[in-house]
């Protein structure tokens, strides 16, 4: 089967995942919802943290902590994808998959794109609305474009590791108990103060958590300032989860098969 | 049988129905207790560093974020109340509790009292969690008295406020807005920082969040600059005077015309 055709059949399953995505409010309000009131929460609530010597001036607070918003809702987009695989694995619909002469991988990749392009939509929503309460971006359209991009790696990423679990153990249940994972994930990486403020076990942890490049390296690209990060290495490391967890779920599909 | 002794027999009777779910529902009280754990140790390695500002009554951020866990987990437990009696009107249960002789309000009390009693569970392993973790407790009795009789009574006001959607609702969809309404109330008051600290539109809100005054009720416990006082109790205990009424009204309101 031509790359073309598996190209045209993972497009086809993202967009009916992301029309899923859409029809669903139980998936929408984690993902685009609940990071918006956090980070209402928290640009307000330890905003007054700017007074701390070592806090980097990056102009209104709410662009400082943006990208850990930016983090904490694709890292949901990436487990509802798990989740909605899950429903689907349950439902029947995942057995009904298999029998289309399409390559096995590209169910995986259907759902691991389709994470990308809500962790895209989504980072133009959470940065247009810190844009709107202040926030100014002076690594101007192409730094937003890297940010968004760490953003979408980041929601693929996750929906990979998600789509593995889901494989695996075929539980709806467990994927939706996984739910505090995503905040273990983010509070173990700087998401919302700088590496060098957190307390020493979690600046420790922080150094073996590949989320704290992604969102150092989306402030590094929000700000243009190589102080705040490395958005290469960002961008490198973003990559490699999405081919790793990617990977993981590919052979979590085989194994399935195998066993059924 | 006297009306009291039939009341108290009841109650009793629809509370030890809510304890079973305890013992009965696998993990029921994992969410209530693992989230606030997991927001305790995310928190405080993230924003601990606060603790340097000038204005912060103590050195020891963990101090005071323990008592804000406690309350979270406690609304939680009772936010599930709300849940809980959705599923029971959904599935036809309540309905025919609403056809027995009993006073409706007595319906209620039992679910109320359950969640009470539930919320012990996550207030104490959130408090000996944060207690090892190297928190005092420079509040001595007087201050942990102030903290349990916070989080049990906060409980029941959230109880009530789920109880009430419930009603309204009839449905189990109503469970993501109960809970939201909980974590809303919580954090958007004193949560990360103290008032004095607290800048824009969340300084205003706090300053009216009745919940403000029962987080500084609660850190009796554990906070060094908040001492066990009369001071720092009559708020909170205010607070929760009229945030019982307010919501004990609506629950009962709706209670009264569920089936007319």
């Amino acid at each position: 089967m031509g790359a073309r055709v598996n190209g045209r059949v993972v497009a086809a399953l993202a967009a009916r995942a992301i029309r899923v995505q859409f029809r669903r409010a139980q998936f929408l309000i984690p993902a685009f919802m609940l990071p918006l009131v956090l980070l209402a929460v928290i640009a307000s609530g330890t905003s007054a943290a700017r007074g701390l010597p070592q806090f980097p001036d990056t102009g209104a607070y709410v662009g400082f902590v943006v990208g850990g918003t930016l983090m904490q809702g694709a890292l949901l987009a990436g487990l509802t994808a798990g989740i909605a695989l899950a429903g689907d694995i349950e439902g029947g619909f995942f057995d009904r998959l298999l029998t289309a002469p399409v390559q096995r991988v590209s169910i995986v990749l259907g759902r691991v794109a389709a994470a990308c392009a809500l962790g895209t939509v989504q980072g133009i929503v959470f940065l247009g609305v810190a844009f709107l309460f202040g926030a100014r971006y002076s690594g101007g359209v192409a730094g937003v474009g890297v940010a968004i991009t760490l953003g979408a790696l980041t929601a693929g990423s996750l929906a990979g590791l998600a789509c593995a679990i889901a494989l695996r153990t075929g539980s709806l249940s467990l994927l939706q108990n996984l739910f505090p994972l995503t905040f273990v994930l983010l509070f173990t990486a700087p998401a919302f103060f700088p590496r060098e403020l957190l307390n020493p076990t979690a600046e420790a942890i922080a150094t073996y958590n590949p989320l704290a490049y992604i969102v150092e390296g989306i402030r590094a690209a929000l700000f243009d300032d190589p102080g705040l990060g490395d958005s290469g290495l960002g961008l490198l490391v973003g990559a490699g989860l999405v081919l790793a967890t990617t990977g993981l779920a590919d052979l979590a599909m085989r194994r399935r098969l195998a066993t059924q | 049988m006297s009306p009291l002794a039939y009341a108290a027999s009841l109650s009793g009777a629809m509370w030890r129905r809510s304890l079973l779910e305890i013992v009965r529902v696998r993990g029921a009280l994992l969410p209530t207790t693992l989230a606030p754990i997991l927001f305790l140790l995310g928190t405080t390695g993230q924003f601990g560093s606060l603790t340097d500002l000038q204005g912060f009554p103590t050195d020891s951020y963990l101090a005071w974020i323990v008592p804000l866990s406690c309350m979270q987990g406690a609304g939680f437990a009772g936010g599930a109340t709300g849940a809980n009696l959705a599923r029971d009107i959904e599935q036809g249960w309540f309905d025919r509790m609403l056809t027995s002789p009993a006073p409706r309000p007595l319906l209620l009390a039992g679910p109320v009292l359950g969640a009470m009693t539930r919320a012990l569970v996550p207030t104490t392993i959130v408090l000996c969690t944060g207690l090892v973790l190297g928190a005092g407790l420079p509040g001595g009795v007087l201050g942990l008295l102030a903290l349990y009789l916070s989080a049990v009574w906060l409980c029941m006001v959230m109880a009530l406020w789920g109880c009430s959607l419930a009603l309204r609702a009839g449905t189990q969809q109503v469970g993501p807005l109960i809970q939201n309404g909980v974590f809303l109330a919580v954090f958007l008051s004193t949560a990360y920082t103290p008032q004095v600290l607290l800048n824009g539109w969340l300084g205003t809100f706090a300053e009216y969040n009745p919940v403000t005054y029962v987080l500084q009720m609660a850190r009796q416990a554990t906070v060094d600059g908040i001492d066990p006082s009369w001071s720092h109790t009559w708020p909170g205990l205010l607070a929760l005077v009229g945030m019982t009424a307010f919501f004990g009204f609506f629950a009962l309101r709706e209670l009264g015309r569920m089936g007319k």
